[in-house]
């Protein structure tokens, strides 16, 4: 049995959380001051900005996007992407269709598409995560950088920004079964309630269809799902519906307009210096463990450093948030073993039980502290081997559990107090049999799999994504200050601030109401589309105020910052 | 008084329910547990559905005697990061006659709307509150399986 402590900085999954803390309570003594602090934003940074937002040719691509074909491209796109299945680590399905519509409908060619179908990026030295491929989709825009005399390059790889959104979605579970593969998008008026249970969400009789080829059908139904509203209130009372799917919030919202922004870069010959690779990245949520990220990065989990083998220079997410501190947290996966198949001795699912029940009554930091750091925790997932016979105990259970915190030291008290109780659960079930633990006739405890991603406060905010980030948002009058927020988020973005790479958060997505992200309810109705424009005219602003641009006029807005990413490991290939 | 009285029958009532060597009548019961789910953190404080039946284990190792019940499955939620929306408990019950039997499976009803109960009071919820506009509670069933 391995002890807990043997597996060391594993990284785990992660999914959106924008936890706010009270600024100056949460700071660490001795830190600098991060977030909530101004940014200074050099000069440079601000013309280019202005040049890049104003440019013609960005114009241009922003104008087509205003139109309602485009809107409409958009929305059909989205559904007919969210709909595909894509459990954390089986996303090759959705990856799959992204390819496919990147040749043969958005105008890349195969040499522009960067990730394979069998989940291998040339270039990256971290291919495999946790024994498992990486179903990331990412697509260039191709810069002029590697054609300069003199371009610099890290182990052969060219300076890359990222834009990044995750394909994969907390539900369903597990691929559905080939009789039925994709998931079903049930349509329900906001006068009745929200669903309360998964049968009932079954019996909703509206859903969208979709035909052969995975295109929406545009029927009665599919328009009154079109219809846009500015927010819940008008959806209400204007005969708006809940689309239930999951996805729509976490987060395909965003990530397929992703895709949109780079077919319309493509198809308005936007330039960049310096490559901008958009990606569909795998494994945010579960167990994915950030496998996306981890393989752009080239993160090894064991050391929890980066060796950013593609060379990307700065990262932007598109889950949203606008934050430089990323949450910590640990997860455990443990089993509960059955010493024999004999059912009159302790039980599995009653030690899990007992251990679950204690874990139940955990209050933690800020459950008791209004002034404590953001901590949570959660027996997520739980599930127990049949008996091999009628008769016969079951062999062993398995539960998962989630503990994150916006600050080290509370991560590490929550840790501290249910870790414990694992144990204690097995002592308790050994003990009502009169078993001695280890003896055995007792009943065992396993460490299956164990993540750490610790949390992540920024020392500075002055680095070129942040600066990006702001100043197009100041650029286009969505930001009024240079400040960023003090919330932590539980995003992607934890990978590459621990290898080093500045990073920042957009979305992409418009949706005028939603709830029920990770559970099985998740709807959204549609928002506007011009604001997804507006959304795409902060992203395209942004990374290219990083990555450089040919402007319209013929000069060249030179990139924020220089062609070597930063790492915190170097590259063995 | 008169509750207690009707505490104590219901204790005797589950005690006599025999024991495997004398089981006459024995069955499979599902508990079924069903909350709103959510995020791990952003919905952090919601019930969870997976607490609530591992809570109602507990009761029912108090409730029932030692050998009239075996549990052969716990199972809920979907992932590390999700708060469970769903619970399960199943397990077979042996009594001694079908009046035991009865009193098993009343007791292992009471047991879960128990462990349903204290998930919610835990978290400060009560029957009719809403979460996003879902339902907030956990609620529990049992059914023969």
């Amino acid at each position: 049995m391995k002890t807990l402590h043997q597996a060391t900085a594993l990284f785990t999954a992660a999914t959106i959380v924008l936890a706010t803390i009270v600024a100056g309570v949460a700071q660490e003594p001795g830190q600098a001051p991060s977030a909530g602090t101004p940014a200074t934003i050099p000069p440079s940074v601000v013309a280019a900005a202005d040049k890049i937002a104003n440019d013609p040719q960005i114009m241009g691509l922003l104008k087509e996007q205003s139109t309602d074909a485009a809107a409409k491209a958009r929305w059909n796109q989205f559904l007919e992407l969210v709909r595909i299945p894509s459990p954390p680590r089986y996303e090759h399905l959705k990856a799959a269709e992204i390819h496919r519509r990147l040749v043969n409908e958005w105008g890349f060619s195969p040499a522009e598409v960067m990730t394979r179908a069998d989940g291998i990026i040339a270039g990256t030295d971290t291919n495999i995560v946790d024994g498992l491929p990486v179903y990331n989709a990412c697509v260039v825009i191709k810069g002029s950088y590697a054609g300069r005399g003199g371009a610099q390059h890290y182990q052969g790889q060219f300076p890359k920004v990222l834009v990044e959104g995750h394909i994969d979605v907390v539900n369903p579970e597990v691929l559905p079964p080939a009789s039925d593969p994709f998931l079903h998008m049930k349509l329900q008026p906001f006068a009745q309630p929200v669903v309360a249970t998964p049968e009932e969400l079954a019996a909703i009789p509206d859903e969208l269809s979709f035909d052969a080829k995975g295109r929406v059908i545009e029927n009665d139904k599919y328009a009154i799902a079109s219809k846009v509203f500015a927010n819940a209130k008008e959806a209400e009372t204007g005969g708006g519906v809940r689309i239930y799917v999951p996805g729509y919030l976490d987060m395909m919202a965003s990530t397929s307009n992703a895709f949109v922004l780079a077919a319309a870069m493509k198809k308005h010959n936007i330039r960049p210096v310096y490559d901008v690779w958009i990606c569909g990245t795998a494994g945010e949520e579960g167990k994915g463990n950030l496998a996306g990220v981890k393989q752009l990065y080239g993160f090894d989990q064991k050391l929890g450093t980066g060796s950013n083998p593609l060379n990307f220079v700065a990262n932007f997410g598109l889950e949203g948030g606008g934050t430089v501190n990323f949450v910590g947290s640990y997860r455990f996966e443990m089993k509960f073993k059955a010493p024999s198949p004999r059912a009159d001795g302790p039980s599995a699912p009653e030690a899990m039980a007992a251990a679950i029940a204690k874990i139940a009554d955990v209050r933690t930091p800020s459950d008791l502290r209004p002034d404590a750091p953001r901590t949570t925790y959660t027996v997520g997932r739980a599930s127990c081997e049949p008996p091999p016979a009628p008769g016969m105990s079951t062999p062993s259970c398995s539960l998962e559990v989630d503990m994150r915190s916006t600050r080290k030291e509370t991560l590490n008290d929550i840790r501290n107090t249910i870790e414990p109780m694992f144990q204690a659960g097995v002592s308790a079930e050994n003990a009502r049999h009169g078993r001695k633990d280890g003896s055995s006739e007792a009943i065992s405890l396993e460490l299956v799999w164990f993540g750490l991603r610790p949390a992540f406060v920024a020392e500075s905010v002055d680095n070129v994504a942040v600066h990006a980030g702001l100043q197009s948002g100041i650029e286009l009058g969505v930001v009024s200050s240079p400040i960023v927020g003090t919330g932590s988020g539980s995003l992607n973005d934890n990978v590459p601030a621990h290898t080093g790479v500045p990073t920042y958060q957009f979305s992409l997505a418009s949706t005028a109401a939603g709830a029920g992200a990770h559970a099985f309810w998740e709807w959204g109705t549609r928002g506007a589309p011009a604001a997804e424009v507006a959304r795409m005219h902060r992203v395209l602003t942004a990374a290219l105020i990083v990555a450089g641009f040919h402007a319209a006029d013929g000069t060249v807005v030179q990139p924020a910052v220089g062609p070597i990413g930063k790492r915190t490991r170097e590259v063995v290939r | 008084m008169k509750r207690l009285v009707i505490s104590l029958a219901f204790v005797v009532g589950v005690a006599a329910a025999g024991t495997p060597a004398f089981a006459q009548q024995s069955g499979n019961v599902r508990i079924e547990f069903q909350g709103p789910g959510g995020h791990s953190s952003g919905a952090y404080g919601r019930v969870s559905a997976l607490h609530a039946a591992a809570r109602t284990v507990i009761l029912i190792q108090k409730a029932l005697p030692a050998r009239s019940y075996q549990i052969t499955n716990l199972t809920g939620g979907n992932s590390v990061n999700a708060i469970a929306s769903d619970g399960l408990i199943e397990m077979k019950l042996m009594a001694a006659n079908e009046a035991a039997y009865k009193a098993l499976v009343a007791a292992v009803t009471k047991a879960a709307a128990e462990g349903a109960a204290a998930e919610n009071a835990f978290r400060g919820v009560k029957p009719g509150d809403l979460t996003a506009g879902a339902p907030a509670t956990i609620r529990s069933i049992v059914k023969p399986s």
